[in-house]
């Protein structure tokens, strides 16, 4: 294996890895946290109508 | 044939560019296309802009003379690493500030005149410097190859990039970008590829037998690996801050679009370089003896792909000229129009004046870079070997000082533009007459940067920011572009969902595009290592 071939297409690579793993960590740290708190609130809202429902069958 | 092709290509761009201009309908799709711009349009002009015809003159014939190793190896790898720095970390703070150029950003930063004025000589200079030596070299060679008169072909030029700027502002550059980047991945995708094929691998492999070191970071001259390293470092620095491709990230629509524009495009960056040095190197089997190597891929294009894929290959090297020029010169037209005629001087215009502005100060330039590629005075070539860099000495350390210290302020990075331009010319200047000899490893680009950065350290410890700087400051490292995408996306019907799409839809792109690198490296790993 020559090593100076390998260096350019290790290079090459990384810069993909490398850019690839900065976006990764832009989205895990600024945009999931919001996705993760807006689908609690989804769920919440599903659970509170849910349960209206509930009442309202209850109470026919 | 070759001059049949040149100006069917050039038609073909002016019309399209025409077409483009009767979308631009105010100020701001003149200066960042109303910020619409899409994925496929910020990769597209990324991507053609990073191209310029310096792969595929210059490197091109410097990996068929020593290797194709000498520059890929490490000189281009720092490139690749400073396009993702430009992209991600200045360009994304900037757009989250509202920039519309990267002037802009020292006038919102230290609303300073000295700074604003000595920001946009640094602009003119390196912008104007580096597009018309591009534009010479480029014109030269073309010139030579379709047997068009030099001057005759850079007036053709300076017609078709005033379609793209003047009438079609940012929005004609980045339209025509993306159009021109599909001949230049054809040169990469079919190509380059045929040249390497009817070369064979194992022919290409076997050069280090007969041409010692081919094959080798220190090529065929023997260069030592200080100098390579070197020259890793000095194109980091070179590319991490140059407007060119900094301001490719205002016209898009939010940053979703910016980040899987800088996992496609900074792919496609090494993709593009790495395969045409690597058919340089296989133009060396298949013509071992061209004495002018500039010309080695356009003697490729026309002695060994069939006709068509060759006019395609000429149309390609077109378009590596066109659009790294009509980048740099619409964003020198915008310096003049926006940055020093109404932000410097103040002058407020309505919507329909400043649209005039700027295609006035487009003419303006085209009628200089004209005047300048046809006459060639002995100037410009000395300029240009400060111009393309000058970003690096004289903006990078403000540019960085200003985004993360909180004692920045005005004098320090009036002290340290001028430092760090000066001592570059001074330097290199000295360097070249044999007053001083500088080691093999160190690059004038490298000192005169730490003078830069040393005298801004210096000077922000000796002076105080004013209230206006420290507010600011404040006020920046409280705004975030994706707080910004974020607001703009959940504002929409469905706002929830289609944050949840683009989040998915960046991260699949994210983790795709690895993949798809392991495949093209690994595949060129095996074939040559």
């Amino acid at each position: 294996m020559n090593m100076d071939v390998f260096i350019l297409f290790f290079n090459a690579f990384m810069t993909t890895v490398l850019s690839s793993a900065v976006v990764i960590w832009i989205l895990r740290k600024q945009y999931l946290p919001v996705i993760r708190q807006l689908e609690a609130e989804e769920e919440e809202a599903e659970d509170s109508s849910m349960e209206s429902d509930r009442k309202k069958e209850a109470s026919k | 044939m070759t001059a049949v092709i040149f100006f069917v290509v050039l038609a073909l761009y002016v019309i399209i560019g025409g077409f483009v201009a009767r979308l631009v309908k105010n100020k701001d799709d003149f200066y960042v296309m109303g910020e619409r711009g899409s994925t496929v349009l910020i990769v597209g002009t990324l991507a053609a802009t990073y191209l310029s015809a310096v792969t595929l003159l210059g490197i091109a014939g410097q990996s068929y003379a020593e290797g194709p190793l000498v520059i890929a190896a490490l000189g281009s790898f720092g490139a690749w690493i400073g396009t993702l720095l430009a992209v991600i970390y200045i360009g994304r703070k900037m757009k989250a500030l509202g920039c519309k150029t990267m002037p802009d950003f020292f006038e919102k930063r230290f609303k300073n005149k000295s700074v604003s004025i000595i920001s946009l000589i640094i602009m003119i200079i390196g912008l104007l410097g580096y597009g018309v030596i591009q534009l010479i070299g480029a014109g030269l060679v073309l010139s030579e190859v379709t047997g068009i008169s030099f001057p005759f072909m850079i007036v053709l030029f300076t017609i078709a990039l005033l379609v793209f700027c003047a009438l079609g502002g940012m929005y004609g550059v980045v339209v025509t970008d993306t159009i021109m980047l599909f001949t230049m991945l054809a040169i990469s995708c079919i190509i380059a590829p045929m040249i390497i094929g009817q070369a064979g691998f194992a022919d290409m492999k076997a050069l280090a037998d007969t041409i010692p070191f081919y094959w080798s970071i220190e090529g065929a001259e023997q260069r030592p690996l200080g100098w390579s390293i070197s020259q890793f470092l000095v194109w980091i620095l070179f590319f991490a801050c140059t407007p060119a491709l900094v301001s490719r990230v205002f016209p898009a629509k939010n940053d979703f679009v910016i980040l899987k524009a800088a996992v496609i495009g900074v792919f496609l960056a090494p993709f593009m370089q790495v395969i045409v040095f690597l058919a340089a190197g296989g133009m060396r089997v298949l013509e071992p003896g061209i004495e002018n190597t500039d010309n080695v891929m356009v003697i490729g294009f026309l002695n060994h792909v069939p006709a068509t894929l060759g006019g395609i290959g000429l149309a390609g090297l077109m378009a590596s000229i066109m659009s790294t020029a009509s980048t740099l010169f619409v964003l020198t037209g915008f310096a003049l129009a926006r940055d020093l005629y109404e932000n410097v001087y103040g002058k407020k215009m309505s919507d329909e004046k400043g649209l005039l502005a700027g295609r006035y100060a487009q003419i303006i330039v085209a009628i200089i870079v004209c005047a300048i590629a046809i006459a060639r005075p002995s100037a410009i070539y000395w300029i240009s070997i400060y111009a393309g860099a000058i970003f690096a000495v004289g903006w990078l350390p403000t540019v960085v000082g200003g985004l993360e210290w909180k004692r920045m302020n005005s004098k320090a990075a009036v002290g340290s533009m001028l430092i760090g331009t000066t001592s570059f010319v001074v330097i290199d200047e000295l360097a070249r007459r044999e007053f001083i000899t500088l080691p093999v490893h160190i690059d004038s680009l490298m000192i005169s940067f730490a003078a830069g950065v040393i005298s801004l350290i210096v000077i922000g410890l000796l002076t105080k920011p004013n209230q206006y700087e420290m507010d600011y400051f404040k006020e920046m490292k409280q705004t975030s572009l994706s707080t910004k995408t974020i607001n703009d996306i959940l504002k929409q019907e469905n706002g929830a969902a289609k944050l949840k799409k683009e989040y998915k839809q960046t991260m699949v792109i994210s983790i795709s595009f690895i993949g798809v690198a392991a495949v093209v490296w690994g595949y060129f790993l095996m074939m040559l290592g």
